[in-house]
């Protein structure tokens, strides 16, 4: 962004405003449209702009330490309730300012407007400039003695042209013209270095490229996600998935029900010390499109997802999922059976909790609700002192605890999760550890619960579609591209000028002063191979020709 | 733990050794080296000495520390970049190369500072030591590799320039005070009409000022030591060192002890501020490094999109980790550009480098080890 230099107000000065002839004065409050003029002064400065960045990064680094919504809902919650983080009162407040999710938050999107607005008045003025600028051959230079990089050579035999023919060959990588100075001398104007600008033009204009496909992208995406068991299917319909998110735009007609079986689902462990991390879990899983197409089998690991036909398909969790059935202890009738989906607890034991009775209000038939819990062993032992110690993450020894809950209200009829649901130990009928294969009856025989010898394991795989990132691959790559020679090119003109008895050599780099005073001095050897003469030596009489000129500290060079 | 592992264990605490004396020898040598009144710096022959050993320490330093990570690279089967012990170990091997590299031939003086940066990391990184071991497999990419080296690269060069800019701010303090001091004979009732110059007079004033501004080179070159407080050198990296470890670790006795090296190392800079180069070419080195980083940056922040679009089935999900980075590099952008503005430029730039700098260790450190997010390293 080039650099705005302030408007030159006018100076509130007393006696300015005495000498003013009466008549109309400028009203003291700006009208709409000299306050919408300030205000773009204002936004095109880059201060201004400065400013805004700072802003971003104060409110991103607020998202960094304060939990974001829609990242960990969970601490937000808990957050909410006081139980955890700084209290209820601050948690308001932060509510207030919406900083449980400041990406979504309209004064967020105020700051990236209001950020790109200015981009956008910075960058106009500066693309014409440089359509202008590359456009125009290299220009003629007066005064080069006072420049600060020069130097003069004897005169070699030949007229003008014949002199300027020698050095072109020096300049063969630099834009040039041969002009004639203001003095009538023949010179030859040299240029270089349009580059940075034209990489600092392609960086930010990036940005809008990647704001088309981040907002483009959004709008088109859907994200689906789904846990389920190996053997079983799912298919890809709206309410296919326990969870999903979806663009705007999303078109619901796109999911064309095609059915994904799991075919099998496996993990290894790691060796010796890691023994207890997961090394690889692949799904193997078959895609059965619905227009009769032969149906497809592929894996997916992690890192390494599936497409198939416009979704992709990431592995993204796993578990066991023992299959568990309640017979009634009268007649052996089947009340209940499934495969329980069994996630890690904050104690790393394999746990799930499922409804088995809803119960009933009605006043003449009242029954109460039922829930099961369970705690599940893969390989494990009590210690001597209570505690559990794991043998192995694999199930070579597994056991289930299982906890039958009874009473009037569990929360079961709530639309919450029954996962997050606790439940009294008062409420606790029956309790027993069982085996696979096993029938122990529970509540004095009132019920018989199995577990099948079979341990099967779930999978969690995430399926999405994520139209338009070959614009945000196409955005990053210009951004680098314009990056590098941004900050690496400079623009710098030099002069050859003919005179009577000597060649003068001249020049100046408007960025990276020190990278030019290298490139100034092996020009003028060049040169002066080309001329067949060596530079004259520089006269001292003059010490403002001479001298370097101090830098300024930060002058960028 | 394999034979291998334990000499890398072995090799990383030599290296340390040897970083330390080197260290030692680079303030040695400053001490014995004479900056006369024009700024031509002699040392004396044990002072060069002295020089020369530190120089060789440094290079067989690195060496060692090379060796350090190439067994643990093979010990753990994998690039030697997985935790955070491995990856401040590989920071503090790059920062000290590149210093060989960029700054021992130009800026012999800055070494012992750089090199108390390297040591700084390593410290941390001790903190942190974890075994040599497999990673998870969502670890396991070679997405890994290109995300984690370039973050790694251009932490290493952001140090150095991190470096470069706190001394900037020192020296340019120093020789702005001298040059002020000579403008009006050291009198305090003489500075204090620079703040407020009689009305009608500011242009004499700010010529007078200029002019001195062209000796202030020349003045002698210890009035820069003695213009600044040299209780303020320990006592504020004091305060920052033992805030931040005991707000991050929560170990009073390691907060004290870095604390202290640290203090050690701010009385060095006042000590070494004559020996300093100028604050322009100190400015300079910090905008070519960052300039330097600034791309590498942008490009591993790019490739941990990529590569989070493979391992979690998005680019971009505002992750802690993510959200750091972005700070970080919106404040280095904001950096580069304050450079180019006017009323920006120097001191207030260097101030956005400073700040840009500190989000870059809260994003590694204090985002690491305490917001929960895809990026925790679990276990550490």
């Amino acid at each position: 962004m080039t650099d705005t230099l302030p408007p030159q107000a006018d100076l509130p000065d007393g006696s300015a405003a005495a000498s003013r002839p009466p008549g109309p004065r400028l009203p003291l409050i700006p009208g709409p449209i000299e306050t919408a003029g300030l205000l773009w002064r204002r936004l095109r400065r880059m201060s201004t702009a400065l400013m805004l960045l700072f802003g971003l990064s104060v409110a991103t680094l607020l998202a960094t330490f304060i939990p974001q919504e829609p990242v960990i809902a969970s601490t937000v919650r808990l957050w909410r309730d006081g139980t955890e983080g700084p209290g209820e009162t601050v948690a308001r407040v932060f509510d207030a300012l919406s900083l449980f999710d400041v990406f979504g938050s309209w004064w967020f999107a105020a700051l990236t407007v209001l950020l790109f607005v200015s981009l956008t008045g910075c960058l106009i003025p500066r693309w014409r400039a440089f359509a202008r600028n590359v456009r125009r051959p290299a220009a003629r230079g007066g005064n080069l003695g006072r420049l600060t990089h020069h130097v003069t050579f004897d005169r070699p035999d030949g007229d003008d042209a014949a002199v300027l023919d020698r050095v072109d060959r020096v300049f063969r990588l630099y834009r040039t013209q041969r002009v004639t100075s203001r003095g009538g001398q023949a010179q030859l104007a040299v240029e270089r270095g349009h580059w940075r600008e034209l990489g600092s033009l392609v960086f930010h204009t990036s940005f809008y490229l990647l704001l088309i496909g981040v907002t483009l992208g959004a709008a088109f995406s859907f994200t689906g996600q789904i846990d389920i068991v190996e053997g079983r299917s799912f298919a890809d319909t709206p309410l296919g998935y326990q969870s999903q998110t979806a663009g705007r735009l999303w078109d619901t007609d796109r999911h064309d029900a095609r059915v994904t079986t799991i075919e099998d689902f496996e993990v290894t462990y790691l060796d010796g010390d890691n023994s207890f991390v997961a090394d690889e879990f692949v799904s193997t899983v078959t895609f059965t499109p619905t227009d009769g197409g032969e149906p497809v089998t592929r894996e997916i690991r992690v890192n390494h997802p599936t497409h198939f036909e416009g979704l992709t398909y990431y592995q993204r969790a796993f578990g066991f999922a023992p299959r568990i059935t309640l017979r009634s202890g009268l007649d052996g009738g089947e009340l209940y059976s499934t495969n329980l989906i069994l996630r890690t607890d904050a104690n790393g034991l394999w746990t799930a909790r499922d409804k088995i009775s809803q119960g009933s209000s009605d006043p003449d038939r009242p029954l109460p609700q039922i829930g099961i819990e369970v705690f599940f062993l893969p390989d494990a032992e009590f210690g001597p002192d209570g505690g559990i110690v794991f043998n192995s993450p694999e199930p070579n020894d597994p056991r289930l605890l299982v906890t039958i809950y009874s009473a009037d209200d569990l929360g079961l009829d709530r639309p919450v999760p029954v996962s997050q649901l606790s439940w009294p130990q008062s409420a606790i009928i029956d309790q027993a550890m069982i085996t696979p294969g096993q029938s122990v009856p529970f509540a004095s025989g009132l019920f018989q619960v199995e577990m099948d010898t079979d341990i099967a394991m779930w999978t969690g795989l995430q399926v999405s579609h994520q139209p338009y990132r070959w614009l945000l691959l196409t955005a990053a790559s210009l951004t680098l591209m314009g990056l590098v020679p941004s900050l690496y090119a400079y623009r710098r003109r030099l002069w050859v000028e003919v005179h009577d008895d000597h060649v003068v050599l001249a020049g100046v780099a408007q960025h990276r002063k020190s990278q030019f005073v290298e490139e100034f001095d092996t020009l003028t050897g060049r040169v002066g191979d080309a001329l067949g003469t060596r530079p004259r030596p520089a006269p001292v009489a003059s010490p403002t020709q001479t001298s370097t000129p101090r830098q300024t500290p930060g002058s960028p060079a | 733990m394999t034979t291998t592992a334990a000499l890398s264990n072995t090799l990383f605490n030599v290296a340390f050794g040897l970083y330390l004396v080197a260290m030692i020898a680079a303030f040695f040598r400053l001490a014995f080296t004479r900056v006369r009144a024009d700024g031509v710096q002699a040392s004396t022959t044990a002072g060069q000495r002295v020089g020369l050993v530190g120089t060789a320490l440094v290079g067989a330093g690195f060496l060692v520390h090379l060796g350090s990570v190439v067994t643990r690279a093979m010990a753990a089967g994998r690039v030697p970049w997985g935790n955070m012990y491995e990856y401040g170990s590989a920071i503090a091997l790059v920062v000290v190369g590149a210093a060989l590299v960029l700054v021992q031939r130009r800026y012999p003086h800055l070494m012992g500072f750089i090199i108390a940066g390297a040591l700084l990391m390593m410290t941390t990184s001790l903190l942190l030591f974890t075994e040599a071991g497999p990673l998870v497999p969502a670890l396991e990419s070679y997405w890994l590799q290109i995300h984690v080296s370039a973050m790694m690269f251009s932490s290493s060069v952001f140090i150095i320039a991190f470096v470069a800019t706190a001394l900037y701010l020192v020296k340019d303090r120093a020789e702005r005070k001298v040059a002020m001091s000579t403008a009006f004979g050291g009198s305090t009732v003489g500075a204090a009409q620079v703040t407020a110059p009689p009305a009608g007079e500011s242009d004499i004033v700010g010529r007078v000022a200029g002019d001195d501004l062209e000796e202030a080179e020349f003045a002698s070159p210890t009035a820069q030591r003695d213009a600044l407080n040299p209780l303020l050198f320990p006592v504020i990296p004091f305060v920052v060192v033992l805030t931040f470890v005991l707000l991050v670790w929560r170990a009073p006795l390691a907060a004290m002890i870095a604390a202290s090296a640290v203090a050690l190392i701010g009385s060095g800079v006042w000590y070494a501020i004559p020996h300093l180069p100028p604050a322009a070419k100190l400015d300079n080195l910090a905008y070519r490094t960052t300039a330097f980083a600034f791309p590498l940056i942008t490009f591993g922040i790019m490739c941990g999109a990529i590569w989070a679009e493979e391992a979690w089935g998005r680019y971009w999900g505002w992750d802690p980790k993510e959200t750091g980075s972005f700070v970080t590099w919106t404040l280095y952008a904001a950096y580069l550009h304050s450079r180019s503005t006017h009323g920006w430029r120097g001191r207030r730039a260097a101030w956005v480098g400073v700040v840009a700098f500190a989000a870059l260790m809260i994003t590694y450190y204090a985002v690491n080890l305490f917001v929960v997010g895809l990026h925790s390293y679990a276990g550490v």
